[in-house]
């Protein structure tokens, strides 16, 4: 028995063209976090259960662990690392740190990608829609309300509404 | 804050409590307490913060945004090579055979070890067997197949009720088998005016980390590194350093890295085999080696909250005073019989002649492992329900039960504040039209957590170091697994020094740094915060003094506030002053000292919550619609941090009350269920509406009057939701999770 040989494929990452050689029976995940050094996509279940993995292609968030690198090939791929622009964090982003949605925040960029995408779409998502749209990303320390509400100030800020981060109630100090 | 050199030797005056919930009296008194020799003054109820308590962000809130942050996951080395292991297919029996040259042969294998010999026990279906390290998981997974293991299999038992020493349960699963006679409590249960008794059960619930256990090993000669996925930096180091010794493995240096964690919840303190294989086989291929975990093995083979049976019997007297108590409890651990024990609540009885033991009844499965306040959402789910069922049948509200038989005085105002807030009355006179499809009700369980901190572990300890350049770096060996202990530790440092917090470089989670406390317990941030004021406390005198000799003033009128460092008129700014540092920078290291010889205000924490349930009863589904929550917080050092460990465990008990459970396959002794598609933990859209409020407790016990927030709050959360169903539906579902089928079960069987 040998070993499979790699195929050497150009992928679009970020904006930018990475030419990678890989085994062709690897997930887009596994390219990603080996090849390309992306850690920022999360290993969760590998099941595409836990929506850690969440990455975008051509705009649409997919669950990177289900699918082949090879499928990506000639799409356009967005990962967290690609959610900035430059240094500069998206509004996204910026919630997420000024609301401190994350705990371990394994999770997180799973669910940045799946936010962006559903933003990209609807400047004014209402709770409901955010709760659906996120319904596939787990959060098991279960930040979610605050995640939730940094989608909420995010889409705010995005809408260029002077938004500010809810109050947390502290009785009796 | 003035500048006290030193501490006066008769004591320090505090205040100490708290000030009045939503109108509610001031609960404050004054305390002598006798700080340590050289330790910080402690701070109390009248001390003016600019910091601390207030919205400072998580210091690495853009790590985790911008997806930089490093999990063990997430550690990569030039030439590493993967692993798995290869886990037992029988539950229980002996290894008779174990053949790995074939595997060793395979293309881009590395190494291959052997975790049990020939003659070994196998414990459970997934107990570690072999471990291999290859270019490729594939290569790996198909060298795995190669391997031959052999097993004498022995009978198993996955069912702790099946057990030989387990209760008998009747028909309706309640414990048919006879209470042992005690006059003391027969005799209260007799006089009593209202007795009740049921049977209360609760399933295994797995951790679910989303990020699986394991890690990177990798030697240097005989210096090993390793990246391991740990709630315990220096647990982890001490259990390798000793594992690998014990095989003759020299080892000159260990240093443990755990910059990020992707959640532990209880069942990543120990090493596991997982490390130690892959430290092994990173010896064995001389190259670096990551071993992670698989979501099936996490589930079945890193630990779990155990199932539990409970029975109580109880009776009041004429006045709705619990008289007796009388408890039993069973745990179905693991195959080391150990961790199912169970937690009840004990301020509800301290009228009553009480009575309790407890059984560990040990399957052929995976060892329990502590999960977020071990033992006790189980115990108070059987507690409280029973106390709203002996409730009702006295015609009793239980929230006027519980004021009457909780003698403990932070709960009673939290009662009466949360009550008040959730609209309590209201809301428990509504009834459900028996016609309608949805029915709703509310219920409400009270909360304890009895630690405040890891005292006397000098050990313990944090650096302080204030560089030329202004630079603040505080730093601590322990992990940060979430919660936020580099938020706390900037927070207080920055408190201590005059700055805001992000002036403040918080390092955690790597053992070159001072040793501190396994995330356990809820002892982190009480263990650490008056190590961090305490080194800050140092570093800052140091800086005062050369400040002190730079204004020619003396030291006792230098303050650090603003921003600024010096005295009157004279202020300088905080990089000036630094200025007067030199290359060196100052570096204290702050001691854990004991906590106070008086008492604190109250040992541990306390708390209750509301909540409120829709059941379809068409479906069966329930589901949370909204809860309350209020929790003593100790002194809360960052808000947004402490706010977000209440809301999650308030989530998590909602998860466990409503979709949790390990489901066994009796005849393979294999879990059915080991992913996230069957074993249901809550998602976006499960979530309630949630409301926390922050009840801010001096308790005085040390320098800083901070408690930890992992667990207490997670107390409470199933039992109000069991109770709030019990009140919707009017009969008492005594078996957690409580799924769509039990409620349709209930449903018919309900009289109406």
């Amino acid at each position: 028995m040998t070993e499979p040989k790699k195929v050497l494929a150009t992928f679009q990452v970020n904006g930018e063209p990475h030419e990678v050689a890989f085994l062709p029976h690897k997930t887009l995940l596994e390219v990603l976090r080996e090849e390309m050094n992306l850690t920022g996509t999360k290993h969760g279940c590998e099941l595409g259960e836990c929506g850690a993995c969440t990455v975008q292609i051509d705009g649409k968030p997919i669950l990177s662990c289900l699918m082949l690198a090879v499928d990506a090939v000639g799409k356009d791929v967005r990962t967290v690392e690609g959610l900035a622009n430059g240094a500069e964090l998206s509004q996204l982003q910026h919630a997420f740190a000024d609301l401190g949605a994350a705990q371990c925040g394994y999770c997180t960029p799973g669910i940045l990608m799946t936010a962006d995408a559903l933003l990209a779409e609807n400047a004014s998502p209402t709770r409901d829609e955010i709760k659906q749209c996120l319904a596939g990303n787990l959060c098991r320390c279960t930040g979610s309300l605050t995640i939730f509400e940094a989608v909420e100030l995010a889409a705010a800020r995005c809408r260029g509404e002077k938004a500010e981060p809810s109050k947390e109630s502290i009785y009796g100090s | 804050m003035s500048y006290e050199p030193k501490n006066p030797r008769d004591g320090v005056e505090i205040t100490v409590g708290y000030r009045g919930l939503g109108g509610q009296p001031d609960r404050l008194e004054k305390r002598t307490v006798q700080p340590a020799e050289g330790d910080a003054p402690p701070w109390d109820a009248n001390t003016p913060f600019a910091v601390v308590g207030t919205d400072v962000d998580r210091t690495d809130g853009i790590a985790k945004a911008s997806g930089r942050a490093k999990y063990a996951y997430d550690i990569t080395f030039p030439g590493m090579l993967q692993a798995m292991i290869l886990r037992s297919t029988v539950a229980r029996g002996v290894l008779t055979g174990l053949e790995l040259d074939e595997a060793r042969k395979m293309p881009g294998i590395g190494a291959v070890v052997a975790l049990k010999e020939i003659g070994n026990k196998v414990r459970f279906v997934g107990d570690a067997i072999a471990a291999v390290a290859g270019t490729t998981l594939h290569a790996v997974r198909d060298a795995i197949e190669k391997i031959r293991a052999t097993y004498e299999a022995e009978a198993h038992n996955v069912d702790f009720l099946q057990l030989p020493d387990a209760p008998m349960l009747g028909i309706a699963g309640d414990i048919d088998d006879e209470w042992p006679a005690d006059e003391n409590v027969d005799g209260a249960l007799a006089a009593a005016k209202v007795t009740h008794t049921g049977t209360y059960r609760t399933e295994v619930q797995t951790h679910s980390s989303l990020e699986t256990h394991g890690g990177v090993a990798k030697w240097n000669g005989k210096d090993l590194e390793v990246w391991n996925s740990t709630q315990a930096t220096f647990g982890v180091r001490g259990e390798l350093a000793g594992a690998l010794k014990a095989r003759g493995i020299e080892v000159e240096s260990l240093t443990v890295h755990a910059e990020f964690i992707g959640g532990g919840f209880g069942s990543k303190f120990s090493a596991g085999i997982e490390a130690l294989a892959g430290c092994l086989l990173a010896k064995e291929a001389n190259a670096p080696v990551k071993l992670m975990l698989d979501r099936f093995e996490e589930h079945t083979c890193t630990g779990n909250r155990p199932s539990a049976l409970m029975q109580v019997r109880a009776g009041l007297d004429d006045k709705g005073t619990i008289t007796a108590w009388d408890w039993r409890s069973f745990g179905g651990c693991g195959f080391n019989g150990g961790g199912g024990s169970v937690a009840v609540p004990n301020y509800y009885t301290s009228q009553a002649k009480k009575r309790a033991s407890h059984k560990e009844l040990a399957m052929d499965t995976d060892p329990a492992r502590p999960m977020r306040a071990p033992g006790h959402p189980q115990g108070w789910f059987g507690a409280e329900l029973f106390l709203d069922e002996l409730a009702a049948k006295a015609g009793i509200d239980p929230l006027e039960f519980r004021l009457h038989n909780d003698d403990q005085t932070i709960r009673q105002d939290q009662w009466r504040f949360g009550a008040e807030r959730f609209g309590w009355q209201k809301a428990r006179a509504r009834t459900n039209d028996p016609k309608a499809r949805y029915w709703h009700g509310v219920g409400l369980a009270s909360a304890r957590w009895g630690t405040l901190g890891n005292a006397g572990r000098p050990a313990h300890g944090i650096t302080c170091r204030i560089h030329q350049d202004g630079t603040v770096e505080s730093r601590s060996g322990a992990q940060d697994c979430g919660p936020g202990l580099k938020t706390v530790m900037a927070i207080i440092t920055a408190e201590e020094l005059g700055l805001p917090a992000e002036r403040v470089k918080a390092v955690s989670g790597h053992t070159s740094d001072p040793s501190g406390p396994a995330s356990g317990g809820s002892t982190t941030t009480p263990s650490l915060a008056p190590a961090v004021r305490h080194s800050a406390w140092l570093a800052r005198q140091q800086l005062v003094e050369l400040v002190a000799k730079h204004l020619g003033v003396p030291e006792n009128q230098v303050a650090c506030t603003g921003g600024k460092v010096g005295a009157g008129t004279a202020m300088l700014p905080w990089n000036e002053a630094c200025k007067l540092i030199g290359p060196n920078p100052i570096e204290a290291r702050g001691k854990r000292f004991d906590n106070y010889k008086q008492d604190p205000f109250f040992r541990g924490v306390c708390g209750c919550q509301f909540a409120e349930v829709e059941v379809d009863t068409w479906t069966g589904i329930v589901r949370t619609t909204r809860m309350l929550a209020i929790q003593d917080c100790g002194v809360v050092i960052a808000k947004k941090l402490a706010e977000s460990q209440v809301l999650g465990a308030m989530i998590q008990g909602v998860s466990y009350a409503l979709h949790e459970q390990r489901i066994m396959d009796r005849t393979s002794g294999r879990m059915l269920n080991g992913d996230f598609l069957r074993y249901k933990i809550t998602g976006p859209k499960d979530l309630p509406q949630l409301e926390c409020i922050m009840h801010t407790v001096h308790n005085g016990h040390a320098n800083t009057s901070a408690a930890g927030l992992g667990e207490p709050p997670s107390v409470a959360a199933p039992a109000a939701v069991a109770n709030a169903v019990f009140h919707a539906l009017g009969v008492p579902l005594r078996h957690l999770p409580i799924t769509p089928d039990k409620v349709l079960a209930a449903l018919a069987n309900r009289k109406v």
